[in-house]
């Protein structure tokens, strides 16, 4: 049963992960600063008493063991703590913020992936021409920019040259929408640019990745076997050689998480739009430590979770694991 | 981040002024009317609105920052008091001349000792949740603040003794000594129906997230990170009604792109605008910029704490070293390259939009704009350059160098924390910068048991239209509370005490000259700039803005939301 | 085809590897793009600021110097405080690539030396330092960074230090994975025979063979850091003293640069940034295809 073995051992690296995770992040914001206490109290105005209070309900007169164990009940109870800046409890913050940062990074996902792969097809089926080296150096273009000055950018030639999109925000502020549609029609073009420009910089990498992995797979034997066998080099191509193909693009995705999460800040800050990348920012800007360290963890466990699932693909398509 | 300093005060004292007398008009808003414990005194003030009928146009407001919460008494935000004071009313409010109006009181009338204020109020006036407002209301909101030291209207109580309530009509304030600054003209009336279902504790944390209040709009929605609106409340006891149907603030990331929203007509009005972003927009289309005179102030704070536990460079208690720092910043480049010209270079600590109060010292005798000066009180003092560095040494060794700290996302301190800088470089005194965020510089500074920095940069704004707020935040009194800088000085609190007990105006005046022109000399702040406050509007939405000293918006009166009318 | 640089047992010369391999990048047309721009980039920063210093305490004299288009006198126009672009870009690039490569260097050195241990050691220790490596890998890099940077401080020592501690896990275990080939070749249980401390057949007869693997690395983490300190300064967490390319783009972001139509603000750092990046990421790029020999037919 190696699949099921395969299936087991990952589920038990993610939990061995996520319970690392979890500690870093106590130490991060807990051990590091000194005194979390003393971060907590910057907010301001706090009596002493106050403190001994806070220090008290954290567990913070005891040893550390012991705030750890507090941190962990808290955590699986989903007491994220308050935040310093809205005095609510952070957990309903980052449920009203995640759906944007989803909703964003899907579009964008799905752009880059399709868009991606396909240039990578082509590029790589015109492998040694003109086309070729041009998608690689313009993918390699791509990889370089930063994507904050990208979004600038974009703001500076399709938003106040041209006035083609909005350029903050994810709708139309203090509308009330009539139906649905009317708020979808609201919604897209606020989508336009702040996914246009996560599609810019991470498109480079599928493309190249894609295009390797095909060139690779384009040389082994059974793709001869397939010519020979009489197929056009279309059919060669898609159904033989793309699926084989996939296999590093799917763990390819993985990295891709971790870096979408660090383009998704940018993003957000530069185009205002409310999700979880512009919270943290803003977390961080004024030092609201429990929604920061919140935010990370959310960060953190959504790439831990994306690359289980990546591993779990991976099961699926790998004809090593699969046949075995 | 201006507003928000007044928070750190526990006790303003501005009792001391006693009634008796001639109707001579002060400044000090509130005046109290002569009297005889006799028959209430209508409140004056407040032009007649014109005739601005309800529509069913929107108002939408550009801000930078959001409220912290919907709670009017325990909070600390400017944005949260400017929201909710259309969604609260108070007993007196402050009209478009920056005098007192009517509110929820129609008059009101000292006692013969000045020690009780008593309030008649509005008949008829309902909640926005249809129930009846009475002045149990009003005592129950006293009391709460009171008694709980409850937020930022705490300290205007503390000579609160009790409240009385003969009729549900009338309400009578009892303190233990006159109040120069009347409290009913800040204090929200919540309504004690639905807050007294809470104990104290419960208060202190509740959010409050759909504000029932008396006002002229009520609460809609807040989406945080994006939008609040609230609606027009048509069954608000004033008249006329509010034109506008909505009043909704968005919030923007960065203030490029809501000048961007404005010259696109996402927005009305921007009632804060940064200094290249107003030059960007004056002249644009369809829209008008307008720069007013502020009641704030810049300013670099210099620690002169003469506690043992202090961590503050002992170099800078002496007055020679304060002094060359004066004379080596100038004054109008930090607004020329800081505010972009927006603003006047700064002296004395009353802000120079209080024109009636402010001091302005000559400028032949302004410690401004001399480096040749400075370096020579340097001189003067045993301060020399020994060695490569550049930075001048005391005679035992003890360098010119000191820590500089400014609030990172305030771009103006930062500027001027550069130019300040590059300014002491010049005359030999090393200062290292430091930006922190807004919380950790506020616990920085004042940690008074001890507080461990040199110089900051920050900025006040005048709580209130009376000099007596910001010549009250150098007092001794004050160590532990607003005063910053820890500054002490006998006389200084002497005069103080003097000034808060003249009632005429020409005497007093002198009074506040003097106390002006003392701290001016001693150093402890070095005021860089009045800045004006910026704003900017489209013409061909809403007219009838009514320009006032201390802005259309974030001001002491909230008549503009009232007063305004559609362009078309 | 191209003869591919790999040292073979008798070759010890990893030195020489490394030299030829750069002659190979040399000659592939992609790679030699990349030199020209590297080579671009180390004249302005190098030559730039002796020709055209740039003194930040230089700004102008008044409200009307503030964000002016280019002149004769400013080929670059002005920034918010009215200094000079143009020279502000040529000293900007000083520290972009200061911090860049200083904390590459950090990155490389502790990637390499947990590289070289978790793929040497066998046992608990070795499965230890891969259980690390692995999880620095699936953190997020950037919220890493901004939040290390919030609690530790924002000087330009920490900047360095905090890219370096986020990047080398990459590094790690491409040594890692080398490394574990290595191990189990012929010469190498040769030179144990012989008595050869682990640490010796580590530094003196793996690691050379590395090199080449963590050269053609080390120019892509280049690119990465500079882009990581662009990124921090933009959104304000970089040094406040020392102008980066990220912080004249985060003033000018402040300042409402794009609102004003203020092109020369916002276009020159961002083009140098992206003229680093692409260099060293168009000679990484080739290098890696020369020294992995998978990618070699392309």
């Amino acid at each position: 049963m190696p699949r099921l073995r395969y299936l087991l051992t990952k589920l038990g690296q993610v939990l061995v992960t996520l319970l690392a995770v979890v500690t870093f992040n106590f130490y991060l914001f807990h051990v590091l600063p000194g005194d979390p206490i003393r971060l907590l109290a910057r907010a301001g105005n706090l009596q002493p008493e106050d403190i001994a209070r806070l220090r008290q309900l954290f567990g913070l007169d005891q040893s550390l063991p012991v705030q750890y164990l507090v941190y962990l009940r808290d955590l699986a109870t989903g007491n994220l703590g308050m935040s310093l800046t809205y005095r609510q409890p952070v957990s309903d913050i980052l449920a009203q913020r995640i759906v944007n940062t989803v909703e964003l990074l899907t579009v964008a996902t799905v752009l880059v992936v399709v868009i991606g792969i396909v240039a990578g097809v082509v590029a790589a089926a015109r492998r040694g021409t003109r086309a070729d080296a041009g998608t690689v150096i313009v993918s390699l273009f791509f990889w370089s920019l930063p994507t904050f000055w990208t979004g600038l950018m974009l703001i500076f030639i399709l938003g106040v040259y041209f006035h083609a999109f909005p350029i903050s925000g994810s709708g139309t502020p203090g509308v009330f929408y009539t139906s649905p549609i009317a708020q979808l029609e609201d919604f897209l073009p606020h989508l336009v640019l702040p996914s246009l420009t996560l599609v810019l910089v991470d498109i480079g990498q599928f493309v190249l990745i894609t295009r390797s992995s095909l060139i690779d797979v384009l040389t082994e034997d059974f793709i001869l076997t397939a010519k020979a066998k009489g197929l056009s080099a279309r059919q060669v191509l898609w159904r033989h050689g793309v699926p084989n193909a996939m296999l590093p693009v799917v763990t390819t995705s993985a990295l891709y998480v971790s870096l979408v999460v660090g383009g998704a800040i940018q993003v957000e800050t530069v185009f205002s739009w409310p999700g979880m990348g512009r919270l943290i920012y803003d977390a961080v800007l004024r030092r609201d430590y429990p929604l920061i360290e919140a935010s990370f963890l959310l960060f953190a466990v959504t790439v831990i979770l994306v690359n289980f699932v990546s591993d779990l693909l991976y099961l699926w398509i790998d004809p090593r694991v699969r046949n075995a | 981040m201006n507003r928000w300093r007044t928070t750190w005060t526990l006790a303003v004292t501005v009792a001391l002024l006693f009634t008796a007398c001639s109707g001579g008009a002060t400044a000090v808003p509130a005046a109290p009317s002569p009297t005889t414990g006799g028959p209430a005194a209508a409140a004056t003030g407040g032009a007649p609105a014109p005739a601005a009928t309800p529509s069913s146009q929107p108002l939408r407001i550009g801000w930078l920052s959001e409220p912290d919460t919907m709670n009017p008494l325990t909070t600390y935000s400017t944005e949260a008091v400017e929201v909710l004071q259309l969604v609260y009313d108070k007993l007196l409010d402050y009209d478009l001349n920056l005098k007192p109006e009517p509110e929820l009181a129609t008059g009101y009338a000292y006692s013969s000792d000045g020690k009780s204020i008593t309030y008649q109020l509005r008949t008829g006036v309902l909640w926005q949740d249809g129930q009846p407002l009475t002045a149990d209301d009003v005592a129950y909101t006293y009391n709460l603040i009171h008694d709980n030291n409850l937020g930022q209207y705490a300290q205007f109580l503390t000579d609160l003794t009790s409240v009385q309530t003969p009729d549900p009509s009338t309400v009578v304030l009892n303190f233990s000594a006159p109040q120069a600054f009347d409290p009913a003209l800040v204090i929200p009336i919540v309504p004690k129906h639905i807050w007294s279902k809470m104990n104290a504790k419960a208060i202190e944390s509740y959010a409050n997230d759909t504000p029932i209040g008396s006002g002229p709009f009520k609460f809609v929605q807040w989406q945080k990170g994006a939008s609040l609106t609230l609606a027009r409340n048509g069954g608000w006891w004033g008249r006329p009604l509010p034109a506008p149907a909505t009043v909704t603030w968005i919030l923007y990331g960065n203030s490029d792109v809501m000048g961007q929203a404005l010259r696109s007509g996402e927005v009305d009005i921007i009632p804060q605008v940064p200094p290249t972003v107003y030059d960007g927009l004056t002249g644009a289309p369809d829209i008008k910029t307008l720069a007013l005179p502020s009641f704030s102030f810049h300013h670099i704070g210099f620690n002169v704490s003469t506690n043992p536990k202090s961590g503050g460079n002992p170099l800078l208690r002496q007055l020679a070293v304060r002094q060359a720092l004066e004379y080596a910043v100038d004054r109008n480049q930090l607004v020329q390259l800081c505010l972009a010209g927006h603003g006047e270079p700064g002296d004395t600590i009353v802000p120079a939009g209080l024109t009636d109060w402010h001091l302005a010292i000559p400028a032949s005798q302004q410690l401004n704009n001399d480096p040749a000066k400075a370096k020579q009180i340097l001189d003067a003092a045993g301060y020399t350059v020994r060695d490569s560095s550049g930075v001048r040494q005391a005679p035992n060794g003890a360098k010119l160098e000191f820590r500089l700290i400014a609030i990172a996302t305030t771009d103006e301190d930062v500027c001027a924390a550069h130019l300040f800088q590059n300014a002491a470089a010049a005359v030999g005194i090393k200062l290292d910068l430091q930006t922190l965020d807004t919380n950790t510089l506020g616990n920085t500074v004042y940690n008074s048991s001890a507080p461990n920095w040199d110089i900051f940069v920050w900025g006040w704004d005048s709580g209130t239209p009376d000099p007596s707020y910001m010549l009250g935040v150098p007092l001794c009194s004050q160590i532990g509370g607003n005063n910053d800088v820890y500054y002490c000085d006998k006389q200084y609190d002497a005069l103080y005490n003097q000034q808060a007990t003249t009632l005429d105006p020409v005497a007093r005046k002198a009074i506040t000259d003097q106390m002006q022109q003392m701290y001016y000399q001693n150093a402890a702040y070095l005021i860089m700039w009045y800045q004006d406050k910026l704003q900017a509007y489209r013409t061909d939405t809403w007219t009838n803005w009514t320009p006032v000293p201390g802005g259309l918006m974030f001001n002491f009166t909230r008549d503009n939301y009232l007063h305004i009318r559609p362009a078309h | 085809m191209a003869a591919v640089a790999i040292v073979d047992e008798q070759d010890r010369s990893s030195l020489a590897a490394v030299r030829a391999n750069i002659g190979l990048a040399w000659a592939d047309p992609i790679g030699r793009v990349g030199f020209f721009l590297l080579a671009l980039t180390f004249l302005v920063a190098l030559v730039g600021p002796v020709l055209f210093p740039f003194n930040p305490a230089d700004v102008g004299a008044t409200a009307a110097s503030i964000l002016q288009p280019p002149t004769a006198q400013h080929w670059l126009g002005t920034d918010e405080l009215g200094r000079d672009v143009f020279r502000e870009t040529i000293s900007g690039s000083q520290i972009s690539l200061l911090v860049g490569l200083l904390a590459t260097a950090i990155s490389m050195l502790a990637g390499t030396v947990v590289g070289l241990g978790a793929g040497y050691s066998r046992g608990p220790i070795g499965a230890l330092m891969m259980r690390i490596t692995d999880f620095f890998l699936v953190l997020p890099t950037l919220p890493l960074i901004i939040v290390l940077a919030a609690i530790i401080g924002q000087s330009l020592s920490v900047i360095i230090l905090v890219i370096g501690l986020t990047s080398w896990a990459s590094t790690a275990r491409i040594v890692r994975s080398q490394v574990l080939s290595l191990r189990e070749r012929v010469f190498i249980d040769r030179v144990r025979a012989l008595g050869a401390t682990d640490l010796r057949i580590t530094v003196v007869h793996i690691l050379p063979n590395v090199l080449p693997l963590i050269f053609a690395n080390t120019v892509l983490v280049i690119a990465g850091s500079i882009l990581s300190e662009a990124t921090l300064a933009f959104l304000g967490l970089g040094d406040p003293v020392h102008v980066s390319w990220g912080t004249m783009l985060h003033y000018a972001f402040e300042v409402g640069a794009a609102g004003r139509g203020a092109w020369w603000y916002l276009l020159p750092p961002g083009i140098g940034i992206v003229v680093v990046v692409l260099g060293f990421t168009l000679i990484g790029y080739t290098l890696d295809r020369i020294v992995n020999p998978r990618l070699r037919n392309r």
